[in-house]
């Protein structure tokens, strides 16, 4: 009120709150418009501070690792064999997997819904996975349900009863899901590429089909469960709240009884490389484009070009912003999308290239992805690219590790690749040290031009655009060779 | 852009709400203290450190420090959905969503994604019923950019002709793919219109080609000045950066974004009146007969809620729950099933979708489902039983905060939910509380005929 009596004052104050306007407003507004201008530099890069992975051996040769984390009140345990689908028999491709898959359906006095029961009783998910050279069990439960997880774990794997019963139903269950994926160009033309990389390997077995399944029998079954399912094979990996005294305790409880057996296990050796390129249809009646997948055998996982090759494989196809998918999509519009991977193997790995394409340019897009790979090849890639690249791997990295299980996972892996525990820890370093020069270096010592070339769609819509490949292998869908095509003529 | 697909993910952890219009229920329930630290209640039953402060403008912001891994995770949630779109312009909501990535005043056409792409970041967008969320986690040295990102759209999208257009474009392309792989779209569709009370909670998100047609650029002018204002919004960052410097960007990237007027919202029906239907549709697409069971259940987070979700994990979540062992496993009576609690704003329903061999089929897996659904009206489930129930959901409810982006999605969808995060530290228990005869009394009042609506799908 007082302040109203006094013009004066007011006015000062008018002029000062004007002036206090101008300040926090109108000041602040002229500078905003600068920072909104750009994107912001980025802060340094966090480290990135894995949990410490320690292990230990119990007396009857398993393994126990344990990675310790907090931050939830639930455990991830994987039990490792070392033993995949490369083990299954050459007559029998296909049983490593299906004996993983029966190991949930039954153990002495637990029928297979009641195994389902328990594991669901302590807010358990268990799953399997079958790789090349090793079987995974995945098992993710409430922490403090350890010692109910780890009981009926030992019953699934050491007292298996693999009933005739069960047999049936996973066959059934198993010929449905590989007929449904039979269907997809994908899942198909990455069977037919092991296929035909792998001849003469026992990594062949890993492209069955689902015709498979009724030759196993119970006594195949029991037959490599007791070859393989040892524990000095064996591993049992846990990420959750707990250290490696308490894990090697618990785990020898349940699992001590579990008796080793040695095994003569050949050495697997490296599969030759495709050395001429080879192009191959896989005939799919009604698919609406040209899938491609070509590739070929490179190094394996425990290997010192690893880093450098993974950035290669970011320049030319890891993302969106590679070279492969700014050609193929971008520039030419050959794609729905077009990208490279690796995957590594104990024995080897594999670099391939994925696309999508439309049936008219078929041809020009192999031949694209080629020019593509040669580019790499002849000509350093720039700085820039391999920098951009190295971001990415570095900023995607935490990711592969973000939930209970992934970090299971990153850590199984080490174990069945003979990985040093602290492999992880050392990612950033690792890509960090990669220039161009390395990835030159790397490009020249594999054959990436010869690749096994896999096209999958429906025939009568591709074939009259191949007639420019030398020769083409013509494949029915499940992957039997039918005819050869030579400059366009049938042989 | 198929953020639908996500979408779906998106809704079953979907956390909305007994609020009336949020926008309301924030105006009374603020002022909140300016930075309110909600751990110190109950820390101990609290999952993780939570703060919680408003800006000037209204924008609510959560923070929660994770160093577990050098990421960060950025949530913003917009309170809009299609519930709060008009008849005749359905499927305005999802069209914005897609319009945030044509590009805003500093930030190019599609340069949204590639700049998240170009650092190993990921990104997406959802639109449902009663929210549109937009996230993102990138390496956590690289926050300032997802904020100069995310305030460029805010404060400034390019609505443009040709923008408007070419998205609209590409979302009738989605609408018309959806039909086309999908047989039983219209029929769940349907379903929608018979069982929620309105158009504003029974139209479909994605809205169809004549009205997505009809929207003018003006309406989405209109909507984006409405709606995507900053006190209409929750910011939520979860991961490894420092809680100051965090604050330090926000206020600088977002607080000048000048708040907008409280949008008036449209009428909606808070509550459900009591239903039953039986209804027939002869689906020209479908090639497998099935139905379509719905109750109207117990709006979210009322005390009924919490019992009725444990009873929908005793019924059929996970290959040990009653229906999935009665009608897959036992009497293989249907071909496959979905079904669980959905939540549209301030309704629920209970619902459950079969696809049946033949038309005796469904008969007969309707009756099964009827019959153990009337078994728990007078017998109690075992304490074992329940335990199993709600250990399953425990799991569940903890890995909603298993990854900094789960936990920041749980987190703004806590916040739009219940206008605080107060409530978390007590919500686990809720759930695990709930007594075998809390679980009769819900059957009883809630599992009626006289409350049953049925769709069932005939075969041409």
């Amino acid at each position: 009120m007082k302040l109203l009596e006094n013009k004066q004052k007011t006015s000062i104050i008018h002029k000062l709150f004007f002036f206090l306007i101008l300040l926090t407003f109108v000041f602040p507004l002229l500078s905003q418009e600068r920072f909104r201008k750009s994107p912001p530099y980025p802060d340094p890069l966090n480290e990135l501070n894995l949990p410490k992975v320690e292990s230990a051996p119990l007396s009857n040769g398993l393994n126990v690792t344990v990675a310790r984390r907090e931050n939830l009140p639930l455990i991830s345990l994987q039990l490792v064999i070392l033993a995949g689908e490369s083990s299954s028999p050459e007559n029998l491709p296909g049983l490593a997997t299906f004996t993983a898959n029966m190991i949930s359906r039954g153990a002495v006095n637990l029928s297979s819904s009641k195994i389902e029961e328990i594991l669901e009783s302590i807010g358990g998910n268990f799953s399997t996975s079958t790789f090349l050279d090793y079987s995974l069990f995945t098992f993710t439960f409430l922490e403090e349900y350890l010692d109910e997880a780890l009981e009926v774990l030992s019953k699934m794997i050491l007292q298996p009863t693999f009933l005739k019963r069960e047999i049936v139903n996973e066959k059934r269950n198993m010929f449905y899901s590989l007929r449904e994926k039979g269907r997809e160009p994908e899942f198909v033309a990455r069977r037919q590429l092991f296929k035909l990389l792998f001849q003469n390997h026992s990594y062949q077995n890993a492209a069955y089909t689902e015709e498979v399944f009724r030759n196993i029998s119970q006594e195949d079954i029991f037959a490599y469960y007791d070859k393989y399912y040892r524990p000095n094979i064996a591993s049992v990996v846990l990420v959750g709240n707990l250290n490696l005294r308490i894990a090697i305790r618990k785990v020898s409880h349940y699992l001590n009884t579990w008796k080793r057996k040695e095994l003569d296990r050949r050495f697997i050796p490296l599969p030759a490389p495709s050395s001429k390129e080879k192009i191959c249809l896989v005939d799919l009646p009604q698919a609406k484009d040209s899938t491609i997948y070509l590739g070929n055998i490179i190094f394996p996982r425990n290997n010192q070009d690893y880093f450098p090759f993974i950035v290669l494989n970011q320049v030319l196809g890891g993302t969106t912003g590679s070279r492969l998918f700014m050609n193929l999509r971008e520039s030419k519009g050959y794609a729905y999308f077009a990208f490279s991977e690796v995957e590594f193997f104990r024995s080897c790995g594999i670099f391939m290239l994925k696309a999508k394409v439309r049936p008219e340019v078929t041809y020009f897009s192999v031949r694209e992805s080629l020019k593509e790979i040669e580019g790499i090849i002849k000509e350093e890639v720039s700085s820039f690219e391999v920098e951009q690249a190295k971001s990415y791997l570095i900023g995607n990295f935490p990711f592969k590790i973000d939930t209970f299980e992934n970090s299971c996972y990153r850590i199984s892996e080490a174990v069945a690749f003979q990985l040093p525990n602290d492999y992880w820890n050392n990612y950033y370093e690792n890509i960090m040290l990669i220039n161009a020069e390395k990835v030159f270096e790397v490009a020249q010592k594999y054959p990436l031009l010869t690749p096994v070339v896999i096209i999958v769609g429906d025939k009568e819509k591709i074939m009259e655009h191949l007639g420019e490949f030398e020769e083409v292998e013509i494949y029915n869908s499940k992957g039997e060779l039918q005819y050869k095509q030579i400059k366009g003529v049938d042989k | 852009m198929l953020f639908l697909k996500l979408m779906d993910r998106l809704k079953q952890y979907s956390y909305l709400v007994a609020v009336k219009s949020l926008l309301i229920l924030l105006l009374i329930l603020l002022p909140f203290p300016l930075i309110s630290s909600t751990q110190d209640q109950n820390q101990k039953d609290f999952p993780f450190p939570v703060s919680h402060f408003k800006l000037k403008n209204g924008l609510q912001v959560i923070l929660s420090e994770d160093n577990s891994l050098p990421l960060v995770s950025v949530v913003i949630a917009y309170n809009v959905g299609s519930i709060n779109e008009l008849q005749g312009k359905a499927g305005l909501a999802y069209l914005l969503e897609n319009l945030m990535f044509q590009g805003s005043s500093n930030v190019g056409r599609m340069q949204h994604i590639s700049y998240i792409n170009r650092i190993g970041g990921e990104w997406n967008a959802a639109t449902t019923e009663d929210k549109t969320v937009y996230y993102q986690t990138v390496p956590s040295n690289q926050l300032a950019l997802v904020f100069w990102l995310e305030s460029d759209r805010m404060k400034n999208l390019e609505i443009t002709e040709s923008n408007v257009h070419r998205t609209k474009n590409s979302i009738i392309e989605e609408v018309q793919h959806r039909r086309a792989t999908d047989p039983h779209l219209e029929s769940f569709f349907a379903f929608d219109r018979l069982i929620f009370p309105d158009f504003a909670h029974s139209h479909p998100v994605i809205g169809n080609e004549k009205e997505i047609n009809d929207i003018a650029v003006e309406d989405v002018k209109n909507f984006y000045s409405t709606f995507y204002v900053p006190n209409n919004a929750v910011l939520c960052v979860v991961g490894n950066v420092d809680g100051e410097r965090a604050e330090e960007l926000i206020r600088k990237y977002f607080e000048t974004i000048p708040e907008g007027k409280v949008a008036s919202s449209v009428p909606v029906q808070k509550s459900f009146d009591k239903k039953s239907a039986s209804e027939t549709l002869k689906d020209t697409l479908a090639s497998i007969p099935g139905f379509h069971l719905g109750y109207r259940i117990a709006p979210p987070y009322s005390r009924d809620y919490y019992t009725l979700k444990i009873l929908e994990y005793v019924l059929l979540r996970g290959k040990s729950s009653r229906l999935y062992k009665r009608l897959y496993k036992r009497e293989r009576l249907v071909y496959d099933f979905s079904a669980g609690i959905e939540k549209r704003k301030d309704l629920a329903i209970f619902k459950l979708f079969a696809l049946c061999n033949n038309e005796i089929m469904v008969d007969i897996s309707l009756r099964a489902v009827l019959s153990e659904i009337n078994k728990l009206k007078s017998t109690l489930v075992s304490e074992k039983e329940l335990t199993k129930s709600k250990n399953m959901f425990k799991m569940d409810y903890i890995k909603q905060f298993e990854t900094s982006l789960e936990k920041a999605l749980f987190l703004s969808d806590t916040f739009l939910s219940h206008g605080t995060l107060d409530v978390l530290p007590l919500e686990l228990n809720k759930y695990l509380n709930v007594e075998a005869r809390d679980i009769i009394s819900v059957v009883n009042r809630y599992f009626n005929s006289d409350n049953r609506i049925l769709l069932t799908i005939k075969i041409k």
